[in-house]
């Protein structure tokens, strides 16, 4: 028989055991042409990137997206060479000389990939017009659709020549293979037996040794300044951190976890039950052989999790900090009264002026003699300390009086703030916070406020974090009551004059936050609330899109290897699950055996995933990220989405290969 | 003696097949007996063993174990029923490889929910009795093929099984596993009053049994007793039957 009418037959004949590879397949021919084709869109390009970055990024990253995918392709295709050895040695038996059979299997591939290119381009293309629909309208770009074309034909040059290699690479593979297998193990090569397992109790130890005192190192930054990972430094701390982890990783999954399995035999109560004898010597047969493959998975699960909820979190939080660094819609400093009715005339030109509120607030500047004085009265004073260097402010706190902060509050809709505010007296006053601090609260202090020649008294009676104005304009702000206000104004003039500007119709005004810059010459006093936003919309999006291709692409490419793993295990001892029906196993305890089975191969990559996230964030967000907004769980709020997601995708994976498994073992 | 196993016209007809596997079998099985069913491929034996330990539906007729008529079992019941009343012995012994040899026969007393010393004792005592005491805690893939048919054969029987159907046992074996492994069933027939339905075309391992059943297409056509002959005579009466069977084809 022709080769190719074989090949064809081959496939036609086991589809539905190669309609997952398929299908695989063509989604990650999906992701990587429907980033290739981002990658070359040059409209879109031009729109999101002024400085080449998202080229470079788009560079790198298909550097590893490539990578992936030829080690997805490897993998699913010994995968099938290995289901499939027998019957190759049948070929061989029958007279097939190696170079056909290699033939055969090369045009096979070649059929299947040729289907999932197909409809990877199709479904790729969708993906990509989606996307840059879905960036257009998140940053509100103008952008000419009909110049980006749904097939790109670079793309499709590009995805087509490295689909090539990949075939060229797996026939090479399979070629070795084959030259190498003497006829009789191919023949055999189903039948050889597991190796008996050794089991270390030493490795077991260390490997649960290096995982507790990796993640107990981790933890070690929630104890603030006086952790490690301050005292002898980030580095230092996060590599052997890293190391004990990955270490303890390896040792934990080949030899903590069938030891542990191994010594819970010993408890004969739990495990002479219908499920656990089943259960446990199973896990411990095929961790033998699947150690490395659940290694490979479980550290790239992690690292796609810990990426994901990282990424998040840098979306997220520097959102979520808007509302501090640019609490009013629209702020700037004024100098002159003239510039007032400018900027009233500007606002009014764009937006309906009905619920607009302005409100001025003159800062004055007060210094204190006192010795025990926060970081907020001298935050910025030199080089070294300050987020923009180019500006030095003078020390000193930044006073407002309390019937300002009130009404600023109330201007941003901030009410729930504004109910629990109870009135200021002459000698009290509020703290703004920049950074929260847990061990040097500032409750109660009293600081000596120098007003002319006199030395005026304030106690600390409320620390706060919720300031009126943006930090670009007043740091070290202190609230105090009105009369002592009017008592510094009637002796000094104020520092500085800020406008805020808020209401509903001036959201979202772009074109009016640039009519307000530029009349302002790009003045970096200049803040808007929702500008804000769209500015960290507009320069992450690309980066999270990206990085998020990969991300994507690990997840189907992690949830198909554990689909095929599981499937190929559970099909292989389809005799042990016949013989247990034949002893009186009802078909539900086989499910039940099956979903036990396969849990534990899911719940291995997904759980250190998970723990290696958590950890990995909390020492992201404790160490790498400047902390405003204190520790509200609100905040891990997207790495909770995150992990949701990550075990939803898990979960349909595992639905997936238990009902496939179930489906086989099941028929009668 | 009163009847374990009663089958009363079964008949087996697959979709698609010219004529019935089975065609209207009668027969009857006392306790403690040890029958052997023969036959050339084709014949029925596998369908009839199939049937009869509900692992496979008769089209019509009806059969009755231990008082209880399977056909009436629900697809639990007939779980319930394998788990309690019944043991198998296959051709490719079927042992679990990830389990020792002390696993695989604890398997079927813990789906009865003995306690585990309990369990314990009844494999090393029987175990002892047919010397694999040595060997429990083995793995499946470090024994002879004979070995593991051995302790296929003492998972079947260690749960006194009402019926213990063997299908082709001793078809893997080499002579001396074979008769190691007869010897043992008919030890366990003799000691345990276990029931034995073995199908097998070896006419030297039929002649272990008390009786023999001999099938040609999907009916009973000679059925041979052993009575006072010694195994020897009995096997040249079987191997006359079977040549004349061949000559008959």
């Amino acid at each position: 028989m022709h080769t190719l009418s074989t090949a064809f037959k081959n496939l036609k004949n086991n589809f539905s055991f190669y309609a997952l590879y398929l299908l695989s397949v063509a989604f990650v021919v999906t992701i990587f042409f429907a980033f290739t084709s981002f990658s070359m869109n040059k409209v879109m390009l031009e729109k999101i990137s002024n400085d080449g970055r998202v080229e470079t990024m788009c560079n790198t990253i298909s550097v590893f997206l490539m990578a992936f995918v030829v080690f997805y392709m490897s993998y699913s295709n010994r995968f099938f060479l290995r289901r499939r050895t027998k019957e190759l040695g049948i070929y061989a038996l029958l007279g097939y000389r190696k170079s056909t059979i290699l033939s055969l299997l090369t045009t096979e591939n070649l059929l299947t990939c040729t289907g999932a290119f197909i409809a990877g381009i199709l479904l790729g293309s969708f993906f990509h017009k989606g996307i840059v629909f879905g960036i257009t309208k998140l940053l509100d770009l103008a952008v000419n659709n009909s110049e980006i074309p749904f097939f790109n034909p670079n793309a499709i040059m590009k995805t087509a020549c490295f689909i090539f290699t990949v075939i060229i690479v797996l026939a090479l593979s399979n070629s070795r293979f084959l030259f190498k297998t003497s006829l009789m193990d191919l023949v055999r090569y189903e039948k050889s037996a597991e190796k008996k397992m050794k089991f270390h109790a030493v490795l077991s130890v260390i490997g649960f040794l290096a995982v507790i005192s990796g993640y107990s190192l981790a933890l070690d930054i929630l104890r603030g300044s006086e952790s490690l990972w301050i005292t002898v430094g980030f580095y230092p701390v996060a590599m052997p951190t890293f190391a004990l982890i990955l270490s303890g990783t390896v040792l934990f999954i080949a030899s903590f976890l069938p030891f542990v399995v191994q010594a819970g035999k010993k408890n004969k109560r739990k495990f002479y039950t219908e499920t656990k004898i089943i259960t446990a010597p199973a896990f411990i047969y095929r961790i033998r052989s699947n150690s490395r493959t659940l290694i490979m998975l479980t550290l790239l699960s992690a690292a796609a999790l810990t990426v994901s909820s990282v990424m998040a979190l840098s979306l997220y939080y520097p959102i979520a900090a808007v509302s501090r660094m640019a609490p009013s819609e629209i702020e700037c400093r004024i100098e002159t009264e003239s510039e007032i009715t400018a900027i009233k005339q500007i606002v009014s030109t764009y937006s309906s002026d009905a619920d607009v509120t302005f409100l001025q607030t003159d800062i004055y500047k007060v210094a204190s003699s006192g010795g025990h004085l926060p970081m907020e009265y001298s935050i910025g004073t030199s080089k070294g300390d300050a987020d923009n260097e180019k500006i030095l402010r003078e020390a000193g706190f930044e006073c407002i009086p309390y019937s300002a902060y009130k009404a600023l509050l109330e201007a941003q809709g901030r009410i729930k703030v504004l109910e629990q505010l109870a009135t200021l007296n002459d000698n009290e006053c509020i703290l703004m916070k920049y950074q929260p601090s847990s061990d040097n609260n500032e409750m109660g202090d009293i600081y000596p406020l120098l007003i002319g020649n006199e030395e005026i008294l304030v106690t600390v009676t409320m620390v706060t974090l919720d300031n009126p104005i943006s930090f670009a304009n007043s740091v070290g702000t202190l609230v105090i009551s009105d009369d002592l206000y009017h008592t510094i104004a009637e002796q000094s003039v104020p520092a500085t004059k800020i406008l805020s500007i808020n209401g509903k119709s001036i959201e979202d005004n772009e074109a009016l936050f640039q009519a307000l810059s530029d009349y302002l010459s790009g003045s970096p006093y200049l803040q808007g609330n929702s500008h804000r936003i769209h500015e960290i919309f507009s320069l992450s999006s690309s980066t999270f899109l990206l990085i998020g291709f990969l991300v994507v692409l690990f997840f189907v490419a992690a949830g198909s290897i554990l689909y095929f793993n599981n499937v190929s295990a559970v099909t292989d001892s389809k005799s042990d699950y016949e013989i247990l029906w034949k002893m009186g196993y009802t078909d539900k305890k086989i499910k039940k055996i099956i979903q036990k089975q396969t849990a534990a191969f899911f719940g291995i990559p997904f759980l250190f995933g998970l723990a290696d996230c958590v950890f990995g964030t909390l020492v992201y967000k404790s160490a790498l990220m400047q902390n405003i907004l204190g520790n509200s769980p609100l905040l891990y709020a997207p790495t909770m989405a995150a992990i949701m997601l990550t075990f939803l995708i898990y979960l349909g994976y595992y639905c997936i290969t238990v009902h496939t498994c179930c489906k086989s073992v099941l028929t009668k | 003696m009163s009847a374990l196993l009663e089958a009363k016209e079964v008949t087996k007809i697959y979709a698609k097949a010219q004529r019935p596997s089975l065609n209207k079998v009668s027969f009857s099985v006392s306790k403690s007996e040890f029958i052997a069913i023969m036959g050339a491929s084709g014949s029925g034996k596998t369908t009839l063993l199939n049937v009869l330990s509900t692992i496979d539906i008769p089209s019509s007729g009806s059969i009755t174990i231990d008082g209880i008529n399977i056909k009436n079992l629900t697809d639990s019941g007939a779980a319930d029923f394998r788990r309690d009343k019944l043991g198998f012995i296959f051709q490719e012994y079927l042992l679990l490889d990830s389990l020792t040899i002390f696993e695989n026969i604890a398997v079927p007393l813990t789906l009865q929910k003995l306690p585990p010393k309990k369990i314990e004792n009844m494999i090393k005592s029987l175990a002892e009795t047919f010397g694999i005491d040595s060997q429990l805690n083995k793995y499946p893939n470090e024994l002879s093929g004979g070995q593991r048919q051995r302790a296929s054969a003492l998972r079947a029987i260690v749960k006194r099984p009402s019926i213990l159907f063997a299908d082709e046992p001793t078809g893997a074996l080499d002579s001396n596993s074979a008769t190691d492994l007869l010897n043992t069933l008919k030890e366990s027939n003799k000691a345990l009053d276990t029931t034995i339905l073995m199908v097998t075309h070896d006419a030297y391992a039929a002649s272990f049994a008390d009786r023999i059943l001999i099938f040609k297409d999907g009916r009973i056509i000679r059925e041979l007793f052993k009575q006072n002959d010694d195994r020897r005579t009995f096997y040249e009466s079987i191997a006359l039957e079977v040549a004349k069977l061949d000559t008959e084809r």
